[in-house]
């Protein structure tokens, strides 16, 4: 009934949103202003169902959507919060989220502070990868964003300091974002997704995150170089059925970080028609899991190169590369029945993707996208990007192809 | 043919080859002639550094280092907005979309006014308290204010204090001419203008430019300082 509901929620707020623009009014003699977007796909592949979804036989369980509502309450302090919903396979299920909601005061070109729900900054699209409007590619390159595993960066509940400081003349500008918070995951979503094929269901999840963000706009115009750096300490509670004690039947669960850590560095060059992007980011995480007994090192390293160009002035093109390589190494209890993954050229611990794209923009609001992958490997491992066993019983095949299509609207 | 119908045609063939030179000059350094930056009234200040208004642009400050309050108005599309674009914010139409659908998609910033001619611009700017926008050169500005643009170098305590317009060459007048002048002003210590070097636009409009800046005034400074100063000439103001 809920699914139903929702559904018919979205289908009500697309067929809004095609007709609606933003609105805008005055409180207090405030501008206030109410934007919302909307995304909806369909994924075909022809070996593995992809991203929790039974894409084998074609779905478009892939939706989202989202509204906002801002207001600049004096010529330094501005408010705002925006609601998010999506249902991606398995996961989200149409369980709304506040997105962000924040106070945000700028003192100075040069520092500024946020407070509440921030959007994660964390190399160049961390914070925008929901917003499908903005991008060229229907899937931002999964070896550096995977959209089954957005809970876990996608914002904290703390602050922010943030800025942007003028170099000498000829040396560009520099931005900077430090921050520090509370990431809290939805129990809908990847990670938690992927345990419950051993029976834990998690009822929280989540952690410190804090970290920084450089950016760096060289005086060659349209080149940008930076660097993230992201530390957390996340605790997992639920309950399941403990696997050296399986007699006892569905017992509490928890699982915590030793070490948790994320280095990304990127570069952006834009000049006329062409953009080009390159990410790299490495993930290490050591957590301590099934109630302290076992170990999970899982060392995550993925990067990618990605150009677009465009060809006429509604019509976009895009390509790019996509790697992403896992090892996990078990210790404690775990060990002894779960052999460690550490050969990266194995299948089941990589995925190599190359993605063709076209977009047509029918509109300022309203685009659509087509789009190839053709996957090499399916990382089926200790931690998830995007090949879950529970949606491919019969087990993986080394290669998959999909076809993406996916339209958004935005006001 | 009357003798005076004579003197004009004669005045017409010396005027000719001046206009022709003029034309090609201005051409050749259009750096700032095709935009002009407007603002309501309610701004205090006279001139506005082209940091200012990136920074205003890109939804990084509203209000000026006076304490002016200001908020950006752009153009959805036109040759003043391709013109604002290149000179002033270095981005194109598509990747100021983007940027500012980013700011209010992750709540960083809010979206700015977008009209959809000068005509429009110049009304609302005319009309709306702290509003700053741009509009061709040429392109009568009634009800807003002209800012002069100045590049670098001005202390922010070397404030203007006295300023001069410039007189419009009657000729250029005459012929509807206009176009925006660069000079690069040396102020004293004292705040008086040790000396005013052209840096761009039509030589004739330069000149009167020079003559007027001259005898502009600044607020004392520690140290002398450099100025590089754009002046806009409207024919139709």
């Amino acid at each position: 009934m809920r699914r139903r509901i929702a559904k018919l929620a979205a289908l009500c707020f697309w067929a809004g949103l095609i007709t609606v623009h933003a609105q805008e009014f005055k409180l207090f003699d405030r501008t206030v202003q109410i934007h919302g977007f909307a995304s909806q796909g369909f994924v075909y592949t022809n070996q593995n169902n992809w991203l929790t979804m039974h894409s084998s036989q074609g779905s478009g369980a892939l939706t989202d959507f989202g509204v906002n509502v801002s207001m600049q309450v004096t010529d330094k302090l501005r408010i705002g919060a925006q609601g998010y919903d999506r249902n991606l396979g398995n996961l989200g299920e149409w369980h709304p989220s506040t997105d962000w909601a924040f106070a945000d005061y700028r003192f100075k070109p040069w520092v500024g502070i946020r407070a509440g729900k921030v959007k994660t900054v964390l190399g160049l699209y961390n914070d925008t990868q929901d917003l499908d409007f903005l991008h060229t590619f229907a899937l931002l390159p999964q070896s550096v964003y995977p959209t089954d595993l957005r809970d876990t960066t996608i914002a904290h509940l703390g602050g922010d300091v943030y800025g942007k400081v003028a170099l000498h003349r000829h040396l560009g500008n520099v931005s900077y974002t430090a921050y520090a918070g509370r990431r809290s995951d939805s129990i809908y979503s990847g990670y938690p997704y992927l345990l419950s094929q051993f029976g834990v269901h998690f009822t929280s999840l989540g952690g410190l995150q804090y970290g920084a963000d450089l950016r760096w706009n060289a005086p060659l115009q349209g080149l940008l170089i930076g660097a993230s750096r992201m530390n957390e300490d996340i605790t997992g509670k639920g309950s399941g059925v403990l696997f050296f004690n399986p007699g006892a039947g569905v017992a509490p669960y928890y699982e915590s970080s030793k070490a948790d850590w994320t280095n990304q560095f990127y570069g952006q060059y834009t000049r006329g028609k062409w953009r080009a992007d390159a990410e790299y980011r490495r993930y290490l995480r050591d957590q301590i899991i099934w109630n302290g007994t076992s170990e999970d090192i899982v060392d995550v390293r993925g990067w990618y190169v990605s150009g677009a160009y465009r060809l006429m002035k509604r019509l976009e093109a895009g390509a790019y590369y996509s790697h992403y390589s896992i090892t996990s190494v078990f210790g404690g209890a775990l060990a002894k029945i779960a052999p460690n993954q550490t050969d990266t050229s194995l299948p089941a611990n990589h995925i190599y993707d190359k993605v063709i794209t076209g977009r047509v923009d029918l509109n300022r609001f309203w685009n659509v996208k087509v789009e190839g992958h053709f996957m090499d490997g399916y990382a089926d491992s200790a931690y998830p990007d995007g090949f879950y066993p529970q949606v491919n019983p019969p087990g993986f095949k080394p290669n998959t192809n999909a076809l993406v299509l996916k339209t958004s609207v935005n006001f | 043919m009357e003798p005076r119908e004579q003197e004009n045609a004669m005045k017409k063939q010396r005027i000719l080859p001046l206009v022709a030179a003029v034309l090609m000059f201005g051409s050749a350094h259009a750096f700032a002639g095709d935009v002009k930056i407007v603002a309501n009234s309610s701004v205090r200040a006279d001139s506005i550094t082209v940091s200012e208004i990136r920074s205003i642009f890109l939804e990084e400050k509203r209000s000026l280092s006076d304490g002016s309050h200001v908020e950006p108005v752009l153009a959805r599309s036109g040759a003043a907005h391709e013109a604002f674009l290149r000179q002033y914010l270095g981005k194109s139409d598509d990747a100021l979309q983007t940027y500012y659908r980013t700011l209010v998609f992750t709540g960083t910033g809010l979206m700015p006014k977008v009209l959809d001619s000068d005509a429009a611009i110049v009304n609302y700017v005319a009309k709306t308290k702290g509003a700053i926008g741009y509009v061709s050169t040429d392109f009568p500005s009634d009800g807003t204010k002209v800012l002069a643009i100045s590049q670098a170098g001005v202390h922010p305590g070397r404030r203007l204090i006295t300023r001069v317009e410039p007189e419009y060459p009657e000729t250029l007048l005459q012929l509807q001419i206009g176009g925006t002048v660069r000079l690069m002003v040396v102020i004293a210590p004292q705040g008086n203008v040790e000396s005013v070097q052209p840096l761009g636009g039509n030589p004739i409009l330069s000149e009167s430019a020079i003559k007027a800046v001259k005898q502009w005034v600044y607020a004392p400074g520690p140290s002398r300082t450099t100025s590089e100063v754009s002046i806009p000439f409207d024919p139709k103001r």
